[in-house]
């Protein structure tokens, strides 16, 4: 056995630049399976898992505190089934006077809690520190890209129902427990007048069980005294129809990570033992048994295998969880970021299954090694053409084309499956380029029409007393006409909220009815066609999958005391499914007392919109302008992660054929030191050897782009569905033929990077040696 | 074997010219002195032999004259043209175009056929596919092996690949052809072979510089012997040829 450590240590230092190769594939390639299996993790059930890590609360109950004490409610926690609770804490319903990152002015849900842990509900604390003296308030908000924005939020002043507080930290809950949370004796001065419990059951699988946990825990309660309840099968169901829509997405780089990291480690692997025929059979001369030259095989690439394999895992640990924050974060703009986590499983899988795959890459060849006699093994490396290769390279020569690369073209077929794995991993390179190139050019469409497509610039929200906001001096009708006569303005298009009831369905909804010209503000209808008069509304698609309806359908929408017949006349891109979108006569005939209490002003070209808005705020300090996004923070997101991810997998393929190169270089020394002493020069020995995989680029895109066309056509669809949007045709033919042929291009382009730096050193090897020792 | 058109340049003048010239040629390896100041000049037709024990630094010597290795100090001129002042790029133009090397194991390329074996070198200086071939075949038939054109290096005999590797060598006309041990892999009547072949196109005015440690060769084909020991000539004789 030490003969065989020894051997196969001296195969080592002897290789170091294949050592090394297989050490860098083994790592690049095992972080790409680490992020490709942590994002098939995350994107697998994303409420479910930040729900698991949160220990959310399956039942959120609310409590009248006139009816029953907290001894009482701390009893309930022993109620049958209940497998951990949380609370009292004592909750009260403020009034927020301005905005705080996505809490809007108005009522808020305040909940004394003295830390954000506990048994059930593990806010996640993200920004700032917990609220534990007076005057603190920590904020329900999601993290994320969003997010980062949202931290200028901290230490903002606010005022709650009249008292003051400052913003310390920033929070979201899976369970949404709560709009913000103070510390339990700052509770006091909010007047609260009920108490929250959180509970996680034994069974609450369905419905029916969580109605009978519902009932377990306030069967011994005296009658009433339950307000609200909030069952997470609900807000798991809402969570399905966020638009999470670029997850298949990001499952199809997970797949191709996959894919491409397993064939090109394959490839390394195999392609080392295969190049050491020829000492195979120098050992066996030397007294090897066949076994002992399989193990001496086996030693020289796990060794550097394993070292990758560890570090590809760290480093893949490493990058895994900023860039899965990133992307769900950002796709969501939803707790579900908390979704993200690392799961043991996948480095499991990572640590076990790469140096599994490894060894039996290593394991074929040196078999087939095994079996070789010692003298055939000697003579492997020179002595094993096939009749097609020679075909084919006789083919060449007549050719009219450069020797060096006629030559060039030839070489992959005296390594058919080596050139075939090579291949296959540009192929996927290829694909996976194209793919989410397609991706990046419908998401980039989609955010772009998301926003508006930049239609207005301005959006001017008046304040309202009722909630403790400072009202604008002047009056509603007023508001229009002065918003236009500020400088730059180009159109100004008021805008008010209804909350309306689709009767028989408990979520109530809002009505969004604009005043005026609204069919220009950039939002993007797939079918039917924008509003046009009375009784028309236009609704997101998630909007007609939640209540099962279609363009086309009438719908009876209700306010306290009226009711109005409407038509579904459209369908947007996407959209909250709460919103529908009308003209104002329907809402007047719903809440004749609609007032316009949004303005979405288009600025004439050229017009500073900061500007604008400082004007707003000096005609009225009760006008509240903000800048309208132009650029959809989601989709940026999706494509800077595609971006990233293909960038990890064209790394790899690249290094698949760096590799190859190596491999071929090293058993052609002798032919490469021939070359050169009847007069090749270096510039035609790196073309020679560069031209031998532009050739298997070329195939590569050939093929790899149509897949990647391929892929994106067939994913689409299902993001849609995902997501809640329906991408029109604009979105989904992104092709024509001069980005297909760069794209094709990209296949000849990652082949010959990864040839070069290999082809340049073969073409600097000193002639001298090879000829004479060989 | 008859030889009519394998003539090399340098025939017919009056004063042969000086086709290479080392000056105080040292080469190091390491703390290891391969050659330790050699000088030597070879004039146009001429057939120098270098002798001596294994490790003493004649290939050494050879690569120098070919540019396949640079010197550690000293000059090396070959045709006319510094081998020291010229870049890889340049020393592969040179090979091409003044150099034919034959080396004691052939470096054929596997998947090329005889005939293309030897049009490679023509190849690359850009002579176009069908020009080069008719070349290789004339070449072959010369060398006395055009039937064996279409063979591949894996099934011709040891004699066989030499020839083919001397036609190649000879394929762009060079103004020196070196060999290095050319029969040190052969049996005795392949070695022959070579040899003759060898002495023929020295007598027709090809300037060779050969490295053995076989006599035999030496005293068949060589017109001056340079004993080299230790990385020093040690000895030059001129001899009579027995051909
Ligand atoms: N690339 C190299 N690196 C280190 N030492 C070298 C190298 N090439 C040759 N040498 C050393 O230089 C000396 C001369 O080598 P060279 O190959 O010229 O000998 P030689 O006379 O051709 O021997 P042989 O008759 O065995 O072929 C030897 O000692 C050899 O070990
Ligand atoms: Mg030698």
């Amino acid at each position: 056995m030490r003969a065989v450590w020894q051997a196969a240590r001296a195969a080592v230092r002897r290789r170091r630049l294949q050592t090394s190769v297989i050490a860098l594939v083994v790592l690049v390639s095992t972080m790409t399976i680490v992020v490709a299996l942590g994002l098939l993790d995350a994107a697998s059930a994303p409420f479910d898992r930040a729900f698991a890590r949160q220990q959310g609360a399956q039942l959120t109950a609310t409590f009248d505190t006139a009816r029953v004490d907290a001894a009482q409610l701390a009893a309930t926690a022993h109620a049958a089934g209940v497998v951990a609770s949380a609370g009292p804490f004592a909750q009260a319903v403020a009034t927020l006077d301005r905005p705080v990152t996505i809490n809007d002015a108005g009522p808020v849900t305040v909940v004394g809690r003295a830390d954000p842990g506990g048994p059930v509900d593990r806010v996640n604390l993200w920004a700032g520190h917990w609220a534990t003296g007076p005057g603190e308030v920590v904020f329900s908000s999601p993290p994320g890209i969003g997010g980062e924005g949202r931290r200028s939020a901290l230490g903002a002043q606010i005022t709650l129902s009249g008292v003051r507080f400052t913003v310390v930290g920033l929070a979201s809950s899976v369970s949404r427990t709560a709009d913000a949370w103070v510390a339990p004796d700052q509770m006091a001065a909010l007047h609260p007048s009920s108490a929250q419990m959180l509970y996680r059951f034994a069974h609450a699988a369905d419905d029916r069980e969580t109605a009978g946990d519902l009932a377990a825990v306030t069967g011994s309660l005296p009658p009433g005294a339950l307000t609200a309840s909030q069952s997470y099968l609900s807000l798991e169901q809402r969570a399905e129809h966020t638009p999470s829509a670029f997850v298949p997405f990001l499952m199809v780089f997970g797949v191709l990570g996959l894919l491409v990291a397993a064939l090109i480690v394959g490839n390394v692997v195999s392609g080392a033992v295969v190049s050491g025929f020829r000492h195979i059979g120098v050992l066996k001369a030397l007294g090897f048994t066949p076994n002992q030259v399989v193990a001496v095989y086996l030693v020289m690439v796990s060794v550097p295998a394993l070292v990758g394999c560890v570090l590809g895992t760290v480093l893949g640990d490493l990058a895994e969880q900023p860039l899965l924050r990133q992307i769900f974060n950002g796709v969501d703009g939803t707790e579900l970021g908390d979704s993200v986590g690392l799961s043991p499983w996948v480095d499991l899988v990572a640590l076990l299954g790469v140096p599994a795959l490894v060894l039996l890459a290593a394991l074929l060849p040196s078999l087939r090694a095994r079996a070789l006699p010692a003298a055939r093994a000697i003579s492997a490396g020179s002595a094993q053409r096939t009749g097609r290769a020679l075909r084919i390279q006789r083919r060449l020569t007549g050719s009219p084309l450069p020797r060096s690369v006629s030559l060039g073209l030839g070489l992959p077929f005296a390594r058919p499956g080596r050139s075939l794995l090579t291949l296959a991993a540009v192929v996927l390179g290829v694909t996976t380029v194209t793919f989410s190139t397609g991706l990046a050019s419908t998401v980039t469409a989609f955010g772009t029409a998301a926003e508006g497509g930049g239609a207005y610039q301005v959006v001017v929200n008046a304040g309202r007393a009722d909630v403790g906001m400072t009202p604008p001096t002047h009056t509603a009708a007023q508001i229009g006409p002065l918003l236009s006569g500020l400088p730059g303005a180009r159109q100004v298009t008021p805008s008010a909220y209804v909350p309306v009831r689709l009767p028989g369905v408990a979520q109530g909804m809002n009505l969004l009815a604009y005043q005026g010209l609204s069919s220009d503000l950039g939002t993007l209808v797939v079918d039917g066609r924008w509003f046009d008069g009375p009784g028309e509304i236009v609704v997101s698609p998630g909007f007609l999958t939640l209540h099962a309806a279609a363009v086309g359908d009438r719908l009876t929408l209700a306010t306290a005391g009226r009711t109005e017949q409407v038509t579904i006349v459209g369908e947007t891109l996407t959209g909250d499914p709460d919103y529908v979108s009308t003209d104002w006569s329907t809402a007047t005939a719903l809440d004749p007392a609609v007032t316009p209490r949004q303005f979405l002003v288009k600025l004439a070209p050229g017009t500073d919109a900061a500007a604008y808005q400082r004007a707003v705020r000096a005609a009225d300090p009760g006008l509240h302008p903000s800048g309208k996004d132009t650029v959809n923070a989601g989709a940026m997101t999706a494509v800077g992660s595609a971006s990233v991810l293909s960038l990890l997998l064209g790394t790899v393929a690249a290094l698949g054929v760096f590799n190859t190169v190596v491999l071929n270089a090293r058993e052609r020394r002798r032919d490469l030191g021939m070359l050169k002493s009847i007069g090749m020069t270096p510039r035609q020995v790196t073309a020679m050897m560069v031209t031998s995989m532009a050739a298997l680029g070329l195939a590569g895109g050939a093929v790899g782009v149509p897949l990647g066309m391929l892929a994106h056509r067939l994913i689409l669809p299902v993001t849609g569905q995902a997501g809640g949007i329906d991408f029109p045709a604009s979105m989904r033919e992104v092709w024509h033929p001069g980005n297909l042929a760069l794209l094709a291009l990209s296949g000849v382009a990652l082949a010959a990077l990864g040839a070069l730096i290999p082809s340049r050193s073969a073409a600097r090897v000193t002639i001298a040696k090879v000829l004479h020792n060989e | 074997m008859t030889s009519g058109s394998v003539t090399g340049p340098g025939t017919g003048e009056d004063e042969p010219r000086l086709v290479v010239r080392l000056e105080d040629v040292r080469k190091e390896y390491g703390d290891h002195h391969a050659l330790n100041g050699v000088s030597l000049e070879i004039r146009s037709g001429e057939a120098v032999a270098v002798m001596g024990p294994s490790g003493c630094g004649k290939s050494t010597l050879l690569n120098m004259v070919a540019g396949l290795d640079r010197p550690t100090s000293g000059r090396v001129t070959v045709h006319g043209e510094d081998l020291t002042g010229l870049n890889e790029t340049g020393l592969a133009l040179f090979r091409r175009r003044r150099i034919g090397m034959v080396f004691q194991f052939f470096n054929l390329l596997d998947d090329l056929s005889a005939l293309d074996n030897v049009a490679l070198a023509a190849q690359l200086t850009g002579t176009p596919a069908r020009q080069a071939r008719r070349r290789a075949q004339e070449l072959l038939d010369e060398l006395g092996i055009a039937d064996r054109r279409n063979a591949f290096p894996a099934v011709l005999s040891g004699g066989e690949r030499q020839r083919v590797a001397v036609a190649r060598a000879l394929m762009n006309r060079p103004a020196l052809l070196l060999a290095d041990e050319p029969t040190g892999a052969l049996d005795s009547h392949s070695g022959e072979q070579v040899m003759d072949l060898l002495l023929d196109l020295n007598q027709i005015g090809q300037t060779l510089l050969l490295v053995t440690h076989d006599p035999r060769l030496a005293t068949r084909c060589a017109n001056r012997v340079v004993d080299l020991a230790d990385g020093r000539v040690v000895g030059e004789r001129s001899l009579e040829r027995a051909g």
